[in-house]
Parts: C-alpha cells; sequence; structure tokens
C-alpha cells in the first residue's frame, strides 16, 4: 500500500466545509434581521443600503479596523482557553483592570518612548495574567469551575477599579469624568494613516494584535506546548494517558489567556486621545470576543474577520439611529450570528465525519476490490 | 413465532454493519446470538430494540410486521432490553429503581402499593427473589441485573434482550442467571441471548444463531455442535491461536513492582500489596474477572495513579514518583485498555496521533517544536509495516476501523525501542485478522527484549501468550499458574476465587 506523506494540498473540500458553516450563519441572521425590520415597517433593502453606503467611508472603515483590533486581541484570549475547553468568562474583569494598573502604573513615571511604552504593556499582560490566575489555581486546587470563578472576579473587578479609581482619580480635562493621571507623551503609541483619504488613523497597536495572531497560530500548531494543549481539549483523558499534566497545562494556559486579555484595553489606552482610564473606558470587550472567538472558530484568520465583520455592524449602526430606526437591530443580527453560527458548526462537524468515514470505508473497498485477483492473505 | 428478522440489512460507514440479516425466534424459546466483537451483534439488536434503523428488511414480532422509531415503540410491542452495563440510580430503593420511567399513579400521587405487589407478584412467578424495599446501592452485580430483567417484565416486555449478561457475573451468578432464563422461558417468554462467550450459549439456548461479518452464517442446535466447531463458524476459518511456545526469557529484571496499593477516595482497597516482576522478553498475563483490580493496576504502573504504598522499579532506577511522561521517555510503552477515551484523539488526523503520549521524542519533535514532516513519515512507516488500512495519513482516527485504530496505536508504542510494554485489552474489539497480526507484533518484540504485561479477558489470549500467569482477585493476586500447564477452565475457576489458595 502506498501511503501519501506529502504535506497535503489545500483540501477544497474541506475548506468549502469550514467556509459553510459561518456563510450559512450569517446568510440565516440576515434573514431574520430582514423579518424583524419588516414587522417593525421599516424598508429592508434600503436600511440595508444606507449601512453599507454609511460603512464603506474611509473614516468608519478606519473606526471599524480599529474597534476590530480590540475585539480580535479579546477573542484570541478566549480562544487560547477555548482550544483546551476552558472557557474564560473573564476576559472582560481580566483587560478592565490590567488597563486599569497598566494607565496607574504608566502615569506615574517617564521613560524614553519605547522603553515605556513595553513597561505599560508587560504591567497590563502581569495584571491580566494575575487575575486569570486566580481562576485557574481555584481549579487546579478546589476543583471550582473557571466559569462560575471568571463570571465572579469579573464583578470583583469592577468593584475594585471602581473603588481604586477614587484614590487616584483626577478629573478629565473639561468634562465631569473622571480618570487616572493621562500618561505622558513618552507613553504615546503613534497611529498609522493605512486607509486612504480617511482623517482618523489606525491603532498603532495593530500591529501587536497582528502578531499576537501569528504567535497564536504558531504556538499551538507548531510547538509540543500546542500540540498538549490542543490533545487536552480534543480529550482530557487520552492527555492524561499519553504524559500531559493536566493541572500544569491548565494554569499555564489561562495564565496565557489571561496575559493576552491584558493587551485588550492598550489600543485605546496607547492610542487614544486622552491616554488614562475614566469612567467611560470601553466595558465589555471581553463577551464579545466570546462570540467573535466562536464564530471565527478559533482560527486566528477567522477570528480577524468575525472581528471585521462585528465592528463593521457596531460602526455603522450609527446610521440607523439617525435614521429613526433602531439601531439595537444589530445587535440582534450578532446574536442570531453566533447562535446559529454553533449550532451550524455542530451540525458541518457530525456531517463531515459521517461524509470522512463513508469516504475512507469506500476508498478502502474500492482498493481491496482492485487488489482483490493478486491478493495473497498475510 | 415470536420474532422473525428477514433481510436485516444497515450500512454504517467504517464499521461492520448488518447485511442480509435472517433470524426466526421461537416463542418460549432461548435463543443465542453468537458472534465476534465486532460482527454486528449489538448493531442488530439495537436495531429490533428501536434505537436504530433497518435500511432494509423487515422486523415480524408475533406474526406483525412492525416499524419502531424509538425503544419506547418496542416496548409497547412487547420487547424489552437488558442492557450489559446497568442503568440503575444507586440511591433508589429497588422498587423505585423499577417504577422510574413508569410510575403508576392514583390521583396524581406515585402508587407505591400496587407496584409493590406487582414487582413482588412478578418476581414469584419467575422467581427472581427480588426485594422491592432495598437499596440498590447494597445489591451485588447478580441482584442488580435480575432487577434491571425485572424492570423490563414490569413494562410488559415479553420477549426479552439480553445484551451480553454474562460478561459482569461470577460462574455461580452466571448459573442463577440461567436457571431465571429458563423460569421464564417456562412461562412463555422468548429471550434473545447475545453472547461470544460459547460453552454459556451452549448450555443455556434452544436455538443458536451465528453472526459473521454482520450477516447471519448458521443457525445450529446446540444439541449438535461443538464449541470448537461454533467458533469456527464465529470465525470463519480456522482459528488463529496465540501461541508462542519457545521460551525468551531472560533473567534481567525489566519492571518490577513491589507491594502496590491503591485506595479509593473512599479508603476502600482497589489494590492491595501487588508485587510483581517481569523479566527481558516475558510476557507476564494478568487473568481476571474485570474489575478486580486490573484496570488500577495498569494506571499505578503508568504513573496516572496515587499510589497509597509499594514502589515501581525500571530497570535499577526507582521511578515511584515519576510523572507518566517521564516513565513513557523512560521506556513504558502503553496500550490502553479503552482506545477511544485513552489511546487517540478521535477528531485528529492519523499523524498526530502518532505523536500523541511520544510528544517528547524523535522523531515527532525537534526541541520545543514538533517536526511535522518526520511525524508524518514515521506515521507512513507504521501504517505500512503495520498494515493499518487508510487512504493516507490525514484522515481523522475516528475514521478508521477499530481494528485499525488498535494496530495504529499497537505500531505507535512499538516504536522508540520500548524496554516495557503496558497491554491492557490490546486485541478487545478488533477482528480476526488485526488479532492474529497484533499477537505477532507482541511476539516479536517479545523476541526482541520486550518485557510485556498483559492483561486480557481473553483467557486462550493469555494462555497463549504468557511466559508466566498471575490470577487478580479482589485487587490482590490470588495465584500463579504456569500457562503451558493450565487450561481456560481451570483459569477461569481461579479467577472467581474457586482455586484460591490458602
Amino acid at each position: 500500500m502506498s501511503v501519501a506523506t506529502a504535506a497535503p494540498r489545500v483540501d477544497l473540500r474541506r475548506l468549502g466545509i469550514t467556509i459553510a458553516a459561518p456563510t450559512l450563519a450569517i446568510v440565516f441572521s440576515l434573514l431574520i434581521t430582514a423579518l424583524i425590520l419588516i414587522s417593525t415597517g421599516d424598508p429592508v433593502m434600503s436600511t440595508l443600503d444606507q449601512v453599507w453606503a454609511y460603512g464603506k467611508q474611509p473614516r468608519v472603515i478606519a473606526l471599524t479596523v480599529n474597534q476590530a483590533t480590540t475585539y480580535y486581541l479579546s477573542a484570541l484570549a478566549v480562544a487560547i482557553g477555548f482550544r483546551m475547553n476552558l472557557f474564560n468568562i473573564g476576559v472582560d474583569g481580566q483587560y478592565r483592570l490590567a488597563a486599569f494598573a497598566a494607565a496607574v502604573v504608566g502615569s506615574s513615571f517617564e521613560l524614553p518612548k519605547p522603553l515605556h511604552l513595553f513597561v505599560i504593556v508587560l504591567v497590563a499582560m502581569l495584571v491580566g495574567a494575575m487575575w486569570a490566575g486566580i481562576a485557574a489555581v481555584l481549579k487546579v486546587t478546589r476543583g471550582v469551575s473557571e466559569v462560575i470563578s471568571t463570571i465572579m472576579l469579573n464583578a470583583i473587578a469592577t468593584a475594585l477599579i471602581a473603588f481604586m479609581l477614587r484614590e487616584v482619580a483626577v478629573e478629565v480635562a473639561g468634562s465631569n469624568n473622571i480618570g487616572t493621571k493621562p500618561i505622558a507623551e513618552s507613553g504615546a503609541l503613534p497611529g498609522i494613516p493605512l486607509i486612504p483619504e480617511s482623517p482618523l488613523e489606525v491603532f498603532g497597536f495593530i500591529v501587536v494584535a497582528a502578531l499576537a495572531g501569528v504567535a497564536y497560530t504558531v504556538v499551538l500548531g507548531r510547538t509540543r506546548f500546542g500540540f498538549d494543549l490542543r490533545a487536552t481539549g480534543h480529550s482530557e483523558s487520552a492527555a492524561v494517558a499519553s504524559g500531559v499534566n493536566v493541572r500544569r497545562m491548565v494554569i499555564v494556559s489561562m495564565l496565557l489567556s489571561g496575559a493576552v486579555a491584558g493587551l485588550v484595553g492598550m489600543p485605546q489606552l496607547l492610542g487614544g486621545a486622552s491616554r488614562s482610564y475614566s469612567l467611560d473606558f470601553p466595558a465589555g470587550l471581553g463577551f464579545t470576543g466570546i462570540a467573535i472567538a466562536l464564530l471565527g472558530r478559533n482560527n486566528a484568520l477567522g477570528m480577524a474577520f468575525s472581528a471585521l465583520l462585528f465592528s463593521f455592524l457596531d460602526a455603522s449602526s450609527i446610521i440607523l439611529d439617525i435614521n429613526d430606526i433602531s439601531k439595537e437591530i444589530v445587535l440582534i443580527m450578532q446574536g442570531t450570528i453566533v447562535l446559529s453560527v454553533v449550532v451550524a458548526y455542530e451540525l458541518v462537524r457530525r456531517y463531515s465525519i459521517v461524509a470522512e468515514q463513508r469516504r475512507v470505508s469506500r476508498q478502502l473497498a474500492e482498493e481491496q476490490a482492485s487488489a482483490r485477483p493478486k491478493e495473497v492473505s498475510t | 413465532m415470536a420474532v422473525e428478522l428477514t433481510g436485516i440489512t444497515k450500512r454504517f460507514p467504517g464499521v461492520v454493519a448488518n447485511s442480509d440479516i435472517n433470524i426466526a425466534v421461537r416463542r418460549g424459546h432461548v435463543h443465542a446470538i453468537v458472534g465476534e466483537n465486532g460482527a454486528g451483534k449489538s448493531t442488530l439488536m439495537k436495531i429490533l430494540y428501536g434505537m436504530q434503523r433497518p435500511d432494509e428488511g423487515t422486523i415480524t414480532i408475533n406474526g406483525h410486521t412492525v416499524s419502531f422509531s424509538s425503544p419506547s415503540d418496542a416496548i409497547g410491542a412487547g420487547v424489552g432490553m437488558v442492557h450489559q452495563h446497568f442503568m440503575l440510580a444507586d440511591n433508589l430503593t429497588v422498587l423505585e429503581n423499577v417504577v422510574l420511567g413508569s410510575e403508576p399513579t392514583r390521583g396524581g400521587v406515585i402508587d407505591f402499593g400496587a407496584a409493590r405487589r406487582r414487582i413482588t407478584e412478578i418476581s414469584d412467578n419467575y422467581g427472581l427473589d427480588v426485594q422491592p424495599d432495598r437499596l440498590v446501592e447494597d445489591l451485588g452485580v447478580g441482584d442488580r441485573q435480575r432487577v434491571e430483567i425485572l424492570k423490563v417484565l414490569y413494562r410488559g416486555a415479553r420477549i426479552l434482550i439480553l445484551d451480553e449478561p454474562t460478561a459482569v457475573l461470577v460462574p455461580q451468578e452466571v448459573d442463577e442467571l440461567f436457571d431465571n432464563l429458563r423460569e421464564l422461558k417456562e412461562e412463555g417468554l422468548t429471550v434473545l441471548f447475545i453472547s461470544h462467550k460459547l460453552d454459556e450459549v451452549l448450555q443455556v439456548a434452544d436455538e443458536i444463531t451465528v453472526i459473521r461479518r454482520g450477516t447471519t452464517v448458521d443457525t445450529v442446535d446446540p444439541a449438535q455442535v461443538t464449541a470448537r466447531q461454533l467458533a469456527e463458524l464465529m470465525v470463519g476459518s480456522e482459528l488463529p491461536t496465540p501461541e508462542t511456545r519457545e521460551s525468551t526469557v531472560t533473567d534481567e529484571q525489566v519492571l518490577r513492582v513491589a507491594d502496590l496499593s491503591v485506595r479509593a477516595t473512599d479508603g476502600r482497597p482497589l489494590l492491595e500489596d501487588v508485587t510483581l516482576t517481569i523479566h527481558r522478553g516475558e510476557v507476564l498475563g494478568i487473568a481476571g474477572v474485570e474489575g478486580n483490580g486490573q484496570a488500577e493496576l495498569v494506571e499505578a504502573i503508568m504513573g496516572m495513579r496515587v499510589l497509597s504504598g509499594g514502589v515501581v522499579h525500571l530497570g535499577s532506577k526507582d521511578i515511584t514518583t515519576w510523572s507518566t511522561r517521564k516513565r513513557r521517555e523512560a521506556g513504558i510503552a502503553y496500550i490502553p485498555e479503552d482506545r477511544h477515551r485513552h489511546g487517540l484523539l478521535l477528531d485528529s488526523p492519523l499523524w498526530e496521533n502518532r505523536v500523541l503520549g511520544h510528544q517528547t521524542e524523535r522523531p515527532n519533535v525537534k526541541g520545543q517544536w514538533i517536526d511535522r514532516a518526520s511525524a508524518r513519515r514515521d506515521t507512513a512507516r507504521i501504517v505500512e509495516q503495520y498494515d493499518v488500512r487508510t487512504p493516507g495519513i490525514d484522515v481523522l482516527a475516528s475514521s478508521l476501523s477499530g481494528g485499525n485504530q488498535q494496530k495504529l496505536i499497537v505500531g505507535r508504542e512499538m516504536s522508540g525501542s520500548p524496554k516495557v510494554l503496558v497491554a491492557a485489552h490490546p486485541t478487545r474489539g478488533v477482528d480476526v485478522g488485526a488479532q492474529a497480526a497484533i499477537w505477532d507484533y507482541i511476539r516479536d518484540a517479545r523476541r526482541n527484549g520486550l518485557a510485556v504485561l498483559l492483561i486480557s479477558a481473553d483467557l486462550d489470549e493469555l494462555i497463549g501468550l504468557s511466559d508466566s500467569l498471575k490470577v487478580i482477585l479482589r485487587g490482590r493476586f490470588v495465584a500463579d499458574v504456569d500457562p503451558a500447564q493450565v487450561t481456560p477452565e481451570q483459569l477461569g475457576s481461579a479467577m472467581t476465587g474457586a482455586g484460591e489458595r490458602p
């Protein structure tokens, strides 16, 4: 029997199956959205037209890309856990606490530019990792479900930030908002004029996000550590039998997930106008990250597309309000996308396993049939 | 005829399905269906019990053609099934378990009085000797099985399917079960008895249907056949024998386990003071009824269990405190009992499964990196060398048949010249061809100096492959047996404690 060892050609069938699920989900959610628009008496086509026309303006595209950058980092953090069957629901608390701590530390001194930035990001990653680490330790030592503990830690993080913000807060100039002291100019990350004709620059942190995506793919797909992590996610019992120390893997992957979560607030903190953590610092990104990781199937590229889709919907929904259509329609759409994609993936997964089994048995049967005349029993 | 199955065909990807099965079961008979693991017995019974629909063919119950879409349809037609694994709630009484799901009510309240009367009545009628108010957790295996049978009768079944009912029983319990079956038969009930234990089938059945590779081969009268003839019908050719005769045992100790003890979380001893030594080129077989500590012994040697006492030595090194990974790296190979749970990543391609368990060793890795190219090359080598039937190494492990999955595992574990092989049921659920091949691989490796710990429920396999045998019972070794002298019957009685020595 000859066995193909060459790296697999791009398997069109598998690729088709992979893309089928999210496409179906998006089409399905468009249908639902259309139905809702019809039921509220709004014109479907012209609404979608408006969204599209608004969304393709250069300034809105820049906004979309910026929002997608933070969404992407959040999705990466969630995906690290997902790949190991760990549900880090706490990315939200982790990034907010991390951004707050980084803002406090970063505004307390000045350093030469790259070093200052480096220290701020490092603090954020450490704090994010630490906050996630609490859930990991609880899971490993006391068997507490990480779902429960990370949800609790989100609430604790909210309270902790509110409490500490009172201690360190200064008034944000020209408003009645309060926030941390602004980080000095040496801690500012310049934007990139990526979108032509846009008055808005793209966060410089997009480079870090892209690198994080590459690192994610390489570490999980190509290293021993990644193999252990994926094996644990596929089958914990098989991983244990193969010699994986599952407790250690839980700790390490939670720490990693938390460290990446620490990056989520950085585009805004280092690239935003105020360079401080104030009351209106974006919240809830951690939960969006869960949705994006699900839609992107924990795949670095897939999550990039989903992040762009979600932030496009967010950014272009503004126009709906202006035209007197409730922009919550976008939330409904995002919700249906996630729900239907979960269903679609499961259907596709089952279908493709059965299809592959069929294909293998057919192929073997053919092989046997063609080999029969000269078959010698072994 | 109580049950007639005509032309039943069920296509399934990757596994032996049913094709053109024809069975007729007379009312008031115990009809046995025998076949190897994977021959399609369970699929057939699932079809008869409404858990799966046949692609072709008809089922006739008492002369009426039926089509079941769920087990409740089957129960409605008077067909009940007693599963191999009991489905009882431990913390409920027998009474509560029996009525669970079909509670008799009076005015919206469960009428336990009526239920108790019916249970006692059924129990007396069929001599089941079931006490309705005992807690299930206090019952032994044989009692639990009778509760399961009663549960089915309570729901009005007149045709009983028993799926491998003796797998978990010791011989006395088997005798009791057979007495029960005869009682049921006399009351006009029909029993379909699935098994692969031929001597038991010959004892109890009125008719025997043999299934091989998914189809019915023959229906025979137990009075006219011998166990050997039945076995040959099952296998379809001359039986392969696992015999290894010329000894390759050396006096070099490779694996030594001394005074090993393992306790359950509630303090119950699972293994007590177990001591064994395996030499280079030796196969040490462990015989025992399942659940007597074999699984714990394997896991203790692999470092997957916390010991409450004892030491494990590999060569001259004390490895008692080593992690599973370190033990594997040091040359302990492992064929797990449950290949789906412990041996494979079913949703991953074959070549990733080649890496599993050896993810720190060449050729799979280079430093911290997975070496895809050479791992893939080596997977192809295993596929060729161990005759794994697959169209390629990128197919998912779940698409291979059980035998081919097992050959892949065997090939993987034999790679990297291990010193010790811990093999738990290495040929369970694989077809005859793969079984013979796996035996050959173990024999070859033994000749090359491998020390093998062999756990098996197949007594022929144990006797044929082992250089020495130990019998385990309730977590202790109770006898040493010479495989050259012992018969399967003697070994069987030693396993149940009948041959226990003072």
